[in-house]
C-alpha cells in the first residue's frame, strides 16, 4: 500500500513539474503524465495561450504525443485501444468536462488528480463522466453512455492549488480583461 | 426558390434547461407564519441574518394576501421543512427565539424550488407563493427569433455543413465556424477520426472512404425529421466506436479517436488566428493591445456579452472593410462572436471544447441521442458553473436540402460569402 502510495506521489510530482513548465511559459499551470506499467510514456502541459486554442489542455497534449508516436510505430487501431486501457493519467487538476469525456472515449484505465475543479470538473465536480451510465434505446437495448475509469482526487492538492493561485494572483496576462470577475459573477 | 425552402426551414431554440411542466413545477416544503405587518421589516431583516436560504433567493420572503374587505394578511417564509415533519425541533435556536418573541404560529407550505425561466412559469409560481423573475440579462441574437434575412443565411451555412458531411462516400459529422457579422466562413472540417495523415495545419485531410464505404444515403424520414440510417461514421454519435475498428496503421493512414469535426474546426480557426495575427514579442504589449480592442469590456458577464453584440452591429455597419485585414484591432479573442454549424448535435467532449473556445451560437441539424451534450444526454448550455454560455439552436431542414446534396446539384451561393 505504502509502495503504491509513494509511487502515486512520485508520478504526481512529475505532473507538477509539467505544471511548472506551463507557469514559466505564462500558461495556466496544469500538467500531467501518462504512465503505463510503471513507466512514464508521455507528458503534457497546458498550451492554450500559445496555440490560441483553448482546448489544448495538458491531457490533450499528452494524448496527442502518444497517438502520434503509436502511429509512427505502425500500431493498429485495436492495439491503440488496448494500450490506452492500460494507461494511468496523473494530472494536477481534475480533468475538465472535455478532457474527462476524451479520457472516456479513449478508454483510459485510471486517473489520479490533484485539486478539484469546481467550475469545469468532469470527474465529479460538475459532471461525473468517469462513471459509466447507460440508457435504454428506443428498441429496448441498453446503450452504454461511455466507458468508466477509476478516479482518485486530492493527490498533492495543496501544491496544485498553490500553483494556480500564484498564477492568478500575478494576473493572467493573456486572459481577456475581466477573466476572474466574470468567473465569479457567472456563478451567481 | 430560396423563399420556398425558407418556409419549411425552422430554427428552434434549445433552452438552458428542460422546460418544466408549467402547472407541475418542482416545489419544496418550508415553514411559514402569518405576521403582523408592523413587524414585517424587522422580522425579514432578522431572518436574512439567521436563515438566509441562499438556494431559494428567487422566493420572496413575504406573501401578501388581500382579504375580503381590503384587509391585508402577511405571511413570512421562515426556513426549510421536510414533508410530514411538523416539529419545530430542527429549527435553529436563533429562529426559535424569533418565533417565540413575536408569538408566531408556523405552518408548513410549499414554494417553487427553481427560479422561473419564463414569464409563464413565474406567473404559475406566484399562485403558490410569490417569487421574483429576472429575465436573462443578456440576449444572444436569435433567442427571441430570427429575421428572414438571418434565417436565410443560417440555412445556407447549415447547408454547407451538410454538403461537407456528405462530400464523401462515408457520411461523417461536419463543422463550419462562421463569423456572422461578415457572413464569412472562418474554418470548416469533417470528422478526422480515420484519416490520411497530412500536415496538421492543413485541415483538408482526406478521409479513408473505401474502407468504410457503406450504402448509406442521407435520408430523412419525412414525417418527423428523424434520420433513418444509423450513420456509424459520425464520430459524435458513436464516440467509443473507434476502438472496434480492425485497421492497421501503415504508411500515411492515421487514426485519432478525438479528432471530431468540431475539435478540428476549432484547431483550424486557432491556426488561422495565429497566421493572420502573429503574436507580439512582448506579452505586456499584447495585453495592452487586447485591452484596446475591447475598450468597453466590463466585469459582468451581461455587459461583456453586450460588448460582443455591439461589435457585431458595428461590423454590420461597416461592411466595406476588408475581412482579412492584418490589423490587430480586429483580432478576435478565440471564437468570441462566432457561430458553429454542426450536422449532428455534438458529444460532451466537443460541446465543452466549444465552451472553452467561446463560441457564441451553435446550430445543429440532427439530435444525438447516444451522446449529445446540448439537451439529449447532457445540457451544457445550462451548466451555471461554466464561465461561458452559448445559445443553442436546432435547424429543422426541409427535405430539399438533402436531395440537393445527393444529386450533387450546386446550391445557390451567390449571397453567401464563402472564402
Amino acid at each position: 500500500m505504502s509502495d503504491s502510495c509513494s509511487e502515486t506521489v512520485r508520478f504526481m510530482k512529475l505532473a507538477i513539474d509539467q505544471a511548472n513548465l506551463a507557469m514559466d511559459a505564462l500558461e495556466v499551470p496544469v500538467g500531467c503524465v501518462i504512465v503505463d506499467d510503471g513507466k512514464v510514456i508521455s507528458s503534457g502541459r497546458n498550451r492554450t495561450t500559445d496555440t490560441r486554442n483553448a482546448t489544448r489542455h495538458a491531457e490533450m497534449e499528452a494524448i496527442d504525443v502518444l497517438v502520434e508516436q503509436w502511429h509512427k510505430n505502425g500500431v493498429s487501431t485495436s492495439e491503440v485501444a488496448e494500450k490506452f486501457s492500460n494507461c494511468t493519467l496523473y494530472v494536477t487538476c481534475e480533468p475538465c468536462i472535455m478532457c474527462a469525456s476524451a479520457l472516456s472515449i479513449l478508454g483510459i484505465k485510471e486517473v489520479f488528480y490533484g485539486c478539484s475543479n469546481d467550475k469545469f470538473g468532469g470527474c465529479g465536480s460538475i459532471l461525473s463522466l468517469h462513471q459509466s451510465t447507460s440508457t435504454v434505446s428506443p428498441n429496448n437495448t441498453q446503450v452504454p453512455l461511455g466507458k468508466a475509469f477509476k478516479c482518485t482526487g486530492g493527490i498533492m492538492a495543496s501544491e496544485a492549488v498553490l500553483l494556480l493561485r500564484t498564477f492568478y494572483e500575478q494576473g493572467n496576462p493573456n486572459a481577456p480583461k475581466p477573466h476572474r470577475p466574470v468567473a465569479v459573477a457567472c456563478r451567481e | 426558390m430560396m423563399n420556398n425552402q425558407l418556409s419549411t426551414c425552422e430554427i428552434v431554440y434549445i433552452p438552458e434547461k428542460e422546460p418544466h411542466d408549467l402547472h407541475n413545477q418542482p416545489t419544496e416544503f418550508v415553514f411559514a407564519s402569518a405576521i403582523d405587518p408592523k413587524h414585517a421589516n424587522h422580522i425579514v431583516r432578522r431572518l436574512n441574518q439567521i436563515a438566509p436560504l441562499e438556494h431559494l433567493r428567487h422566493v420572496k420572503r413575504i406573501h401578501k394576501k388581500v382579504l375580503e374587505g381590503g384587509q391585508v394578511e402577511l405571511s413570512v417564509m421562515l426556513c426549510l421543512a421536510s414533508e410530514g415533519d411538523n416539529q419545530l425541533d430542527t429549527v435553529p435556536p436563533a429562529l426559535q427565539e424569533l418565533i417565540s418573541s413575536f408569538q408566531l404560529s408556523p405552518f408548513i407550505t410549499k414554494v417553487c424550488k427553481y427560479a422561473a425561466s419564463s414569464k409563464e412559469e413565474w406567473q404559475e409560481q406566484c399562485k403558490i407563493w410569490p417569487t421574483s423573475y429576472h429575465p436573462r440579462t443578456y440576449n444572444i441574437d436569435g433567442i427571441t427569433g430570427f429575421s428572414d434575412e438571418n434565417a436565410e443565411s443560417i440555412f445556407k451555412f447549415m447547408q454547407s455543413a451538410i454538403e461537407l458531411a456528405t462530400s464523401d462516400d462515408l457520411i461523417v459529422n461536419a463543422a463550419v465556424i462562421v463569423d456572422p457579422s461578415a457572413k464569412q466562413i472562418i474554418s470548416s472540417a469533417r470528422d478526422q477520426v480515420f484519416a490520411w495523415s497530412t500536415n496538421k495545419e492543413n485541415s483538408s485531410s482526406d478521409l479513408i472512404s473505401n474502407k468504410f464505404a457503406t450504402n448509406e444515403s442521407f435520408q430523412v424520414n419525412e414525417s418527423n425529421n428523424h434520420l433513418k440510417q444509423p450513420y456509424t461514421g459520425v464520430a459524435c454519435l458513436y464516440p467509443w466506436q473507434w476502438a472496434k475498428q480492425q485497421l492497421h496503421s501503415h504508411g500515411s493512414y492515421y487514426c485519432h479517436p478525438l479528432r471530431h469535426a468540431a475539435m478540428v474546426a476549432v484547431e483550424s480557426s486557432a491556426a488561422r488566428d495565429r497566421y493572420l495575427f502573429p503574436s507580439e514579442q512582448n506579452t505586456g504589449e499584447k495585453y495592452i493591445e487586447l485591452d484596446h480592442e475591447n475598450p468597453s469590456s466590463a466585469s459582468s458577464p451581461a455587459k461583456r456579452q453586450k460588448t460582443v453584440c455591439t461589435t457585431v452591429e458595428n461590423d454590420d455597419q461597416s461592411k466595406a472593410r476588408s475581412q482579412t485585414s492584418n490589423q490587430l484591432s480586429e483580432r478576435p479573442y478565440l471564437c468570441t462572436g462566432y457561430d458553429i454549424y454542426l450536422v449532428w448535435e455534438p458529444c460532451t467532449m466537443c460541446a465543452m471544447a466549444l465552451v472553452h473556445q467561446r463560441i457564441r451560437r451553435i446550430f445543429y441539424a440532427f439530435p444525438n441521442p447516444n451522446a449529445g451534450a446540448l439537451g439529449s444526454v447532457h445540457r451544457l448550455q445550462g451548466e451555471k458553473s461554466l464561465n461561458h454560455h452559448y445559445a443553442v439552436f436546432r435547424v429543422l431542414l426541409p427535405e430539399e436540402a438533402f436531395h440537393k446534396c445527393h444529386t450533387d446539384e450546386v446550391p445557390e451561393t451567390k449571397e453567401t460569402c464563402v472564402c
